[in-house]
């Protein structure tokens, strides 16, 4: 007798146990979906939805304050989608919020992040409906992308004609590689305008010595100190 | 009323087949076995709504079929959940996505891997148990005796191990899952380093009640089976000692099978409504 009541006991807390898993199973995924919370809806009208679905997640600010609830096509191009947000948060969700469609990681599910609006507008009502801004696709990426490697492949093709001509000696810059008389007479050309800059410079020395010239040159130089005089005086004010 | 439930020994002692093909033989055994099998179901459900109703020998039954039974699930799950997490962490690390691991074990094992091997187990111990106690019962007359004593033996024998294995392997179910998720926390964290917190959400993160509901709904018809098919190869057991073995070997395999093939059936119906 005493070990049936015994065997009973161990039963029913095995019993209790299961179903109080379960029970708690059930709260924290309904918890999850805002089932049990007090909760308000938002709508916004998308052109494209990029195969968000009833049930994927609502961030704002990164945190997850609720779910997709509905999503219905009013017109042929525009969809709505119905969202069910943890009233907790309503008080830092301005009317001014926008949302976006985007994705949990590369590889994870849709989601709508709502990106917070300026201070100074009133707080979201039940139902209202928030702006929305069109979410980059995949697909937008993938062309930009190729555009990109297009104008890439004809750069570096226009590199490899140039490249090949410069190999080949044609050209100027092909023949300084290629031409040893060529390099030969452009070094001595560069040897050549050495010594005449200085010559020149020798020359207009002795021009400025010369009688006739010499008032000019004077003339320059107080000019040029003046100026200079100019500029202290109003980097000391 | 006396049951009778021996169509099966009619059909094959008629003289006249002696020199029958074997593999019609088989064939027709087959079906007598389905027809006498849908009997003892619907006998199942003709009784089970009459009084007396035998609780104190049903809460028996749920003991010894139910929380007899826990060790085993619970050792099984714990393991299930360690060795699916080990197993499944290098093909996620290909993909960087080790951070995937809990829900996604946590999606195997609950919509899965755990009511499956749990009702395997379940079929292995308990079905066997049951297919050979009432064998052994019908041997020694036990069954006969109740008869004559005015105890309705199918009543008292077979409709409470029914309903036992019916009402506790959703139980088994729900503990293996969570002992699972439990061996797969630590599973995650053997060349991991996640907190109990992170992973608890992780997991709940990705599940819904179209994982748990479905699943849960399942195991009832897979304890009914188990329990069904053992009482009802213990209870048609008629080779003696002999038959003892038998009722306690093909009410396993029977169970085991039935219960892939009713798996197969509610993972097609689920996929209809959830997808």
């Amino acid at each position: 007798m005493k070990n049936a009541t015994g065997n009973k006991m161990r039963l029913g807390i095995f019993v209790t146990v299961s179903i109080g898993l379960f029970m708690a199973g059930i709260y924290f995924i309904g918890q999850r979906q805002q089932l049990f919370g007090s909760t308000f809806h938002i709508s916004g009208v998308f052109k494209d939805i990029n195969g968000l679905q009833i049930g994927n997640n609502v961030l704002f600010s990164g945190i997850n304050v609720g779910i997709i609830n509905n999503i219905e096509q009013t017109t042929d191009t525009t969809v709505r989608v119905e969202m069910l947000i943890n009233e907790d948060s309503r008080k830092f969700m301005k009317k001014n919020v926008k949302a976006i469609i985007g994705s949990d990681g590369l590889m994870g599910n849709k989601l709508v992040t709502i990106i917070p609006g300026a201070d100074g507008k009133p707080q979201l009502a039940d139902n209202d409906i928030i702006e929305t801004t069109k979410a980059v696709s995949m697909d937008e990426i993938l062309q930009k992308i190729k555009i990109t490697s297009d104008n890439a492949a004809n750069i570096t093709g226009d590199l490899a004609v140039i490249m090949q001509n410069i190999r080949e000696g044609k050209g100027t810059i092909g023949k300084l590689f290629s031409d040893t008389v060529f390099a030969k007479t452009v070094d001595e050309a560069l040897v050549n305008i050495k010594q005449g800059a200085g010559g020149f410079k020798q020359n207009m020395n002795a021009a400025s010595h010369n009688f006739l010239l010499r008032g000019f040159f004077k003339k320059k130089k107080k000019e040029s100190e003046k100026e200079k005089e100019k500029e202290k005086g109003t980097n000391n004010k | 009323m006396p049951i009778d439930l021996n169509i099966k020994e009619k059909v094959i002692a008629k003289p006249a087949e002696v020199s029958e093909n074997p593999y019609a033989k088989s064939v027709k055994t087959f079906f007598v076995e389905v027809t006498q099998l849908t009997k003892f179901t619907l006998l199942f459900f003709k009784e089970v709504f009459k009084p007396p109703f035998e609780f104190n020998e049903l809460i028996k039954q749920c003991y010894l079929i139910g929380y007899r039974s826990f060790p085993l699930v619970a050792i099984t799950g714990f393991i299930m959940g360690l060795v699916l997490t080990i197993q499944s962490r290098p093909t996620l690390a290909e993909f960087g996505a080790e951070s995937w691991l809990p829900a996604m074990v946590a999606v195997s094992i609950i919509r899965e891997i755990g009511p499956v091997i749990t009702a395997l187990i379940f079929a292995g111990k308990v079905g066997s148990g049951i297919g050979a106690e009432l064998a052994s019962m019908k041997v020694t007359e036990q069954i006969d005796a109740m008869e004559v004593s005015g105890i309705n033996p199918f009543k008292y024998i077979v409709i409470t191990r029914i309903l036992a294995a019916t009402l506790m392997l959703p139980l088994l179910v729900i503990a293996a899952d969570a002992i699972s998720l439990y061996g797969a926390y630590i599973g995650v964290n053997l060349k991991g380093d996640v907190s109990f917190h992170l992973f608890f959400l992780k997991v709940f993160e990705k599940l819904s009640f179209a994982d748990i509901l479905p699943a849960t709904i399942k195991t009832i018809f897979f304890g009914f089976v188990v329990g069904l098919i053992g009482c009802y190869k213990g209870y048609n057991s008629n080779k003696g000692t002999e038959g003892v073995g038998a009722a306690a070997n093909s009410a396993v395999v029977i169970a085991s099978l039935s219960v892939f093939i009713i798996d197969m059936i509610a993972v097609q119906i689920t996929s209809l409504f959830i997808k």
